[in-house]
């Protein structure tokens, strides 16, 4: 008999202890659209370190897609991670690469799967956001505007297909006109990720 | 002397990195950044060093048979003991050293600043392996084919622009250099510029990788050090290397027939 392979309630838990007591207690729950509000900035880098890594610290207990990163194996731990995108400052554009060089790079240096999807669901990525793809698939990240670098990083993420997405302060570094722009990255992720998971990570909006 | 330690452990470590994964440049991505590293380092500095190489061997053939009041034979001796087995090598390695050092060392140092090495790390990419082994094995050929093609230039050079300068033809010249040169020249300065090419990405690649500070300032001082300590390497290396051939271990293996 074959076990079925059950889609885990919760996609995301995190908490962080201090003094005994729970600092910092978040989760999210599969297939749905979370906003969370660390709160300081020291608490969100921490979250986005222990994402990003797939690791956490003595202190904190997550959870990722129904799999505890504490006792993960090297290889187990690089495939759970495989699953997760994150979209955060923390992970900058390679500055000698061009755009498609940056966007293919992870699948190039993994050796799957073949770029020639990669390269047409990144076309089709940047052409919904009014943007000319083969333009701009030729420059290098310094020759690109605050909103064309969010929104490169962002197909990088989107190639990736990743279970569970993480936007790290989406809206910072942008003007009022990109913040309008950016607000599609959930409509797009959800077009190709019906299934997926997505958490704003936010600080706390200030006076609040 | 702890920091010497800790680059000389750092040098070790990025040693038998770059040997044992080695296998990984199979990967598309490090196999577009080999070809990049070997076209950078060897073939846009060709262009740069035609004059210079040339002139090197008409001026050590005239300076031979000049001030050393030389005939043919030993100005041609002197060519190929000096060119094809120092100058050489030597000379190619000075040009990567210049070139390709300091742009790798200031690129990786630029690179581990601005948090890129980091944003490999987290896009499942090694640092070590993307970075560095392209670099080290891309840079050891294109060292290679440099020699070889300084050596080259350097002869004929030599022999082309050495008749307007003494009294030999350019028939006596390459003819004694026919007689004399032996494959075992060829593989002695290709052993060695290979070594140099190795020792030089080392160095760079560590230093760019291990800046002083997480500081733009820091990105000097990084490709300082990676330019000195190569240099320095270059010429340890060299002298080793001319010891145990010429010296006790192999005395008499591959000296020139006088």
């Amino acid at each position: 008999m074959q076990a079925a392979s059950a889609t885990p309630a919760l996609a995301l838990r995190y908490s962080r202890k201090r003094d005994g007591r729970d600092e910092v207690a978040v989760s999210a729950s599969a297939s749905s659209v979370h906003h969370i509000r660390l709160p300081d900035r020291d608490a969100k880098t921490r979250f986005i370190d222990a994402v990003l890594d797939a690791r956490c610290g003595r202190d904190e207990v997550l959870e990722l897609l129904g799999e505890d990163v504490a006792h993960l194996k090297p290889a187990a731990r690089r495939r759970l991670r495989r699953r997760v995108g994150v979209l955060t400052s923390a992970v900058p554009l390679i500055s000698n690469l061009n755009v498609w060089e940056n966007i293919s790079l992870p699948a190039a240096y993994h050796g799957t799967p073949p770029l020639g999807p990669i390269a047409e669901a990144a076309r089709q990525a940047l052409a919904a956001f009014d943007t000319d793809p083969e333009r701009l698939l030729a420059r290098l990240p310094d020759e690109l505007g605050p909103f064309e670098r969010k929104l490169v990083e962002f197909t990088r993420l989107l190639v990736s297909a990743p279970e569970l997405a993480v936007f790290d302060a989406l809206g910072d570094t942008l003007d009022s006109a990109d913040h309008a722009r950016v607000a599609r990255f959930e409509a797009e992720y959800l077009a190709r990720q019906s299934a997926g998971t997505l958490i704003y990570v936010d600080l706390p909006e200030r006076g609040a | 002397m702890i920091r010497i330690l800790r680059e000389f452990e750092g040098g070790v470590r990025l040693f038998f990195h770059v040997a044992m994964r080695a296998g990984a440049l199979r990967r598309p991505a490090m196999r577009e950044s080999f070809l990049r590293q070997v076209y950078f380092t060897g073939v846009t500095a060709a262009t740069g060093v035609v004059l210079r190489a040339s002139a090197v061997g008409a001026l050590i053939i005239a300076f031979t048979i000049n001030v050393l009041d030389a005939d043919v034979e030993l100005a041609v001796k002197i060519l190929l003991w000096v060119v094809l087995r120092e100058v050489g090598p030597l000379a190619a390695a000075l040009v990567v050293i210049l070139r390709t050092g300091t742009a790798v060392a200031s690129e990786l140092a630029m690179m581990r600043i601005s948090g890129q090495t980091e944003a490999l790390r987290h896009l499942g990419i090694d640092p070590y392996d993307y970075l560095v082994i392209p670099r080290v094995i891309g840079v050891m050929l294109a060292t290679a084919a440099l020699t070889l093609y300084i050596q080259f230039l350097a002869v004929l050079g030599g022999m082309v622009l050495s008749p307007f300068m003494i009294q030999a033809t350019f028939d006596e010249l390459s003819n004694r250099f026919f007689e004399l040169v032996t494959p075992v020249d060829l593989y002695y300065s290709i052993i060695k510029s290979l070594l140099f090419g190795f020792a030089i990405m080392n160095v760079c690649c560590y230093h760019g990788l291990n800046p002083p500070g997480l500081t733009p300032n820091a990105v000097p001082q990084a490709v300082t050090r990676a330019v000195t300590q190569s240099a320095m390497v270059v010429l340890v290396l060299n002298a080793v290397f001319a010891y145990l051939v010429f010296g006790v271990l192999f005395f008499g293996l591959v000296t020139a027939r006088v």
